[in-house]
């Protein structure tokens, strides 16, 4: 793909706009169509839900410690389809805890936080464009999440409360009320994530449009930075997959309220039908919620080891791979599930080929350490973090992949630790680290580093010890899902380490209070940033701060690639991308 | 160890707590490179004395890891369970080192430069290529286990047991003295007919119920899962034998070898509803003297053919 040139039309009218007119409030901060204000809607909404997310796992992880216990404080407040009279979660309740935990953190935190967040901020300030193609839509998005984050989570307050069904809602359990019991939650989880659907739909079509169209002169796609790659694939499977799982939500709705039978087990109705379309979404969605990710640390480690990104290129072709590759591997989630056995076997084969990709960008990413000046900031531990965690994760998932070892540990808490490691120390570490990369840019504002250094510390020990030995209970074989295991014989002697990880769970919990300490007092009262703080190459630097609506007071053009750091031969160790380089210098690639 | 006093055997903690420690130094670099150098040897230590932690544990005790092994294919499944967890385990190792002594050796110095180089041609190759053929072997070894496990035919003293599923519970039906389960059909099952059978079969008129798992040892069962409302598992961990039950569906082709005398629980590992957490069944496996005198008794005391009475749990 050659050069692109922004849309001057476009760009002039955008810049006179933000110059001439002073918007309402109602245009400014609630209506508004400037990418930048609307992925800071989207920071502050998803750290709510990330709080509400959290909160649920707390409960998860109480039930767990101690099963049948009151809740102490807030226990005789809670709802009755929740805990007993005497304040102690139910069995039913339980379920709908971690049902709401899992939709939440999905739906509301990791992919907004990624997509809605990161995508909407760097978009169009990373290619040189003064806003998204679509900004309406854009707008309308945000409004579309936020609306679908009310529906999931009204059913609190109906009588039988929250969904129950787990988030992947197996039908028949999900389709039929007399099964559930929870016909109110599970239609608004239907009706919640077809909104959902809608926003994330929206959203794609607005940032694939907007790479293809609106990069600044010179911008060629292999100019573009990480991030916006990954964000572009991400854009691919969120348009590819999403349909899928709204259309299967508006099925599963008709099942639930309208005696339809679409995954009933009779009236020719199949029930492995819902698995098959929930998982060609879901696992897309696996990398729709890590792909984003790997872009920002990768963007992180290159510019705080002061090098290149390691081979581009590759780190390029391999995640186009790991989109490509997963639209055919979601059958790995129903070795068990009772389809065929020679499926099984292609599907596990295509799960072992999509592990490569990810091992090739792991070792890019050592390459881009090896040979660096490593700056130790707040961001940069986060993001070399993201790379270790993301190892494990990789690394227990090749257990489930071969198929007779999944046999074994299916279900137990063995996955449960393989996906946190994923999505937590994974996806939710490169956000922490984004933040604290990007905060100067979103604010204008220097967030602490030494309270970012103190958050760091906890959340890392305290993930490790909170989901390191669930891998040992999994191997024990403690199912997941179950409301009490002291009610298996081979696992009351694992009940200490349930308690011990719920400890870990708790201080995982409080470590995010120096992170929101430190994130609203740095805010309103951190030092001023300079324009460009960690002396980064790409576009996004070369705006003050606060960054106009529009962006670029004229259309940059960009000279090469966005990763030139210690360039030899010059004084700087980076030469931004709107600056050619100086004709003493050879860069050593495009 | 910090978390040494939640348990009687802390040194199985070591894994985890390795783990932590080894990430750790990436933001405790900000010492001289004497400690540094000190810490990464501490590391390299912790990560080696994990790693021996984790195989003695596998050795000594059944209570931190996999619960000892109950049938012939589940030895099968562990011996690539302990491959795979050889071969991860050196991976991560491996990697693990490489990456923090990087971390270590090229932390940001004064006048210290970067190295400026955007990758290398053939070193993606070799880990592309590398990655690829042994996942592609393991891909290999494992399907050849899961054909040889699931899908073998079944010895020719195989029994065969009916299993079904309801919220909240399961129940069991025998072959009687025929030792055939005969012909059903998931249409059938209703509140009179649990298992489906079909009444035209005579080979149907003899089974028999029961509400626990009672297995002869070293003898190959065949179970016939069925579920009467949502989908249910049939999950059990020392025979490392896991399978979705799918109601409007007959799954027949697990099979397995109970090798260990012993009280077992069956579990249901599907979310099923607000019982789920308790949805389990006893297994007795048996000698195969105790199990023909239980057979023949619950044979005979079988007046009514199974089916004609309502399920019963434990």
């Amino acid at each position: 793909m050659s050069q692109t040139i922004a849309h001057p039309e476009a760009s002039e009218v955008e810049s006179s706009h933000g110059h001439h007119a002073e918007l309402s409030f109602f245009r400014k901060y609630i209506w508004s169509e400037d990418h930048k204000t609307i992925a800071i809607q989207y920071l502050f909404t998803s750290l709510f839900f990330l709080l509400v997310g959290g909160l649920l796992a707390m409960g998860v992880r109480y039930q767990l410690a101690f099963p049948g216990a009151p809740v102490p404080i807030i226990g005789s407040f809670l709802p009755s389809w929740l805990v007993t009279s005497a304040g102690a979660i139910q069995p039913g309740g339980y379920n709908a805890l971690f049902t709401m935990h899992a939709t939440v953190m999905v739906f509301l935190v990791i992919m907004p936080l990624l997509i809605g967040v990161f995508g909407n901020f760097l978009i169009p300030l990373k290619i040189g464009a003064p806003d998204m193609a679509f900004p309406f839509f854009n707008a309308l998005s945000y409004w579309l999440f936020l609306l679908s984050g009310i529906i999931l989570l009204s059913s609190f307050f109906a009588p039988t409360g929250f969904p129950a069904s787990g988030w992947t809602s197996y039908a028949p359990l999900s389709s039929h009320a007399q099964y559930n019991g929870t016909q109110i939650g599970q239609s608004c989880w239907c009706v919640g994530l077809f909104v959902n659907g809608l926003a994330s739909i929206a959203g794609a079509a607005n940032y694939i449009t907007t790479v293809i169209n609106m990069r600044a002169p010179g911008m060629k796609m292999f100019r573009l930075p990480l991030p916006i790659w990954a964000l572009l694939i991400t854009a691919f499977l969120l348009l590819l997959a999403v349909p899928v799982l709204s259309a299967a939500a508006a099925m599963l709705f008709c099942d639930l309220n309208f005696g339809t039978s679409f995954f009933s087990s009779s009236n020719y109705g199949q029930p492995l039908l819902w698995q098959h379309l929930f998982w060609f979404f879901g696992h897309p969605e696996v990398y729709i919620m890590i792909v984003p990710a790997m872009g920002l640390v990768s963007e992180i480690i290159s510019v705080n080891s002061r090098k290149p990104i390691f081979g581009y290129k590759a780190m390029v072709f391999a995640m186009v791979a790991i989109g490509v590759l997963g639209f055919i591997v979601w059958g790995h989630h129903m070795f068990v599930s009772g389809m065929n056995l020679l499926l099984s076997a292609t599907f596990s084969f295509s799960t072992m080929v999509i592990a490569v990709p990810s091992a090739i960008k792991t070792f890019n990413w050592m390459g881009t350490v090896w040979g660096g000046s490593i700056k130790y900031t707040t961001a940069m531990c986060f993001a070399l973090a993201f790379v270790s965690m993301f190892v494990i994760g990789g690394l227990s998932g090749i257990y489930m992949a071969a198929t007779p070892v999944d046999l074994f540990i299916h279900h137990t808490y063995f996955i449960v630790a393989h996906i946190h490691y994923v999505l937590f120390g994974g996806s939710l570490f490169g956000v922490f680290g984004a933040i604290y990369f990007w905060f100067p840019k979103m604010f204008g504002r220097m967030m602490n580093e030494t309270w970012g250094k103190i958050h760091f510390a906890l959340a890392f020990i305290f993930f490790n010890c909170t989901f390191f030995p669930m891998h040992n209970l999994g191997l024990n074989g403690m199912m997941r899902r179950i409301a009490d295991p002291t009610q298996y014989e081979h696992l009351r002697s694992q009940q200490p380490v349930n308690i011990f990880i719920t400890l870990s769970a708790f201080a995982l919990g409080l470590s995010t209070i120096p992170f929101l300490i430190n994130f609203f007092y740095s805010m309103f009262k951190g030092p001023k940033a300079p324009i460009n703080p960690w002396k980064s190459t790409t576009l996004e630097w070369t705006v003050p701060w606060p960054t106009p609506h529009g962006n670029f007071e004229a259309t940059p053009t960009v000279y090469h690639g966005p990763y030139e750091y210690s360039v030899p031969g010059m004084e700087e160790d980076y030469l931004p991308q709107n600056q050619p380089a100086p004709d003493t210098v050879r860069l050593a690639a495009h | 160890m910090a978390m040494s006093h939640d348990n009687n055997r802390p040194q199985q903690y070591a894994k985890s707590d390795g783990c932590a420690r080894d990430g750790m130094n990436k933001f405790m670099l900000k010492q001289s490179s004497r400690t540094s150098l000190a810490f990464l040897a501490m590391v390299v230590l912790l990560l080696i004395a994990s790693g021996v932690c984790a195989r003695a544990a596998v050795r000594t005790s059944d209570l931190w890891w996999m619960p000892e092994v109950a049938s012939k294919g589940g030895v099968l499944i562990d011996k690539l369970t302990y491959f795979i967890y050889y071969l991860t385990g050196a991976v991560f190792v491996l990697t693990q080192v490489v990456y923090i002594y990087f971390l270590v050796k090229y932390r940001s110095r004064k006048g210290a430069k970067a190295t400026y180089s955007h990758g290398n041609n053939r070193l993606e190759l070799l880990w592309t290529g590398i990655p690829t053929a042994i996942f592609i072997g393991l891909w290999g070894y494992s399907n050849h286990l899961w054909w040889d496990v699931l899908h073998a035919p079944t010895p020719p003293d195989t029994m065969e047991v009916g299993v079904l599923a309801y919220q909240f519970g399961f129940s069991f039906q025998y072959p009687g003295a025929d030792g055939k389960l005969g012909q059903s059909d998931v249409k059938l099952i209703g509140n009179d007919n649990l298992f489906g059978n079909d009444p035209n079969d005579p080979a149907t008129k003899d089974n028999f119920q029961s509400s626990v798992l009672e297995l002869p040892i070293n003898k190959p069962v065949r179970v016939r899962l069925n579920s009467r409302d949502v989908i249910h598992a049939f999950y059990v961990p020392q025979f490392r034998v896991y399978q979705d039950i799918v109601p409007g569906r007959t799954i027949d082709w697990v099979w397995f070898t109970p090798t260990r005398l012993g009280s077992y629980q069956l579990a249901c590992n599907q979310l099923c509803g607000s019982g789920h957490y308790n949805m389990k069944a006893q297994i007795e496996v048996v000698t195969q003297e105790d199990f023909d005198k239980w057979y023949k008794e619950k044979a005979a005391a079988a007046v009514i053919p199974a089916g004609n009475a309502p399920a019963q749990s434990k």
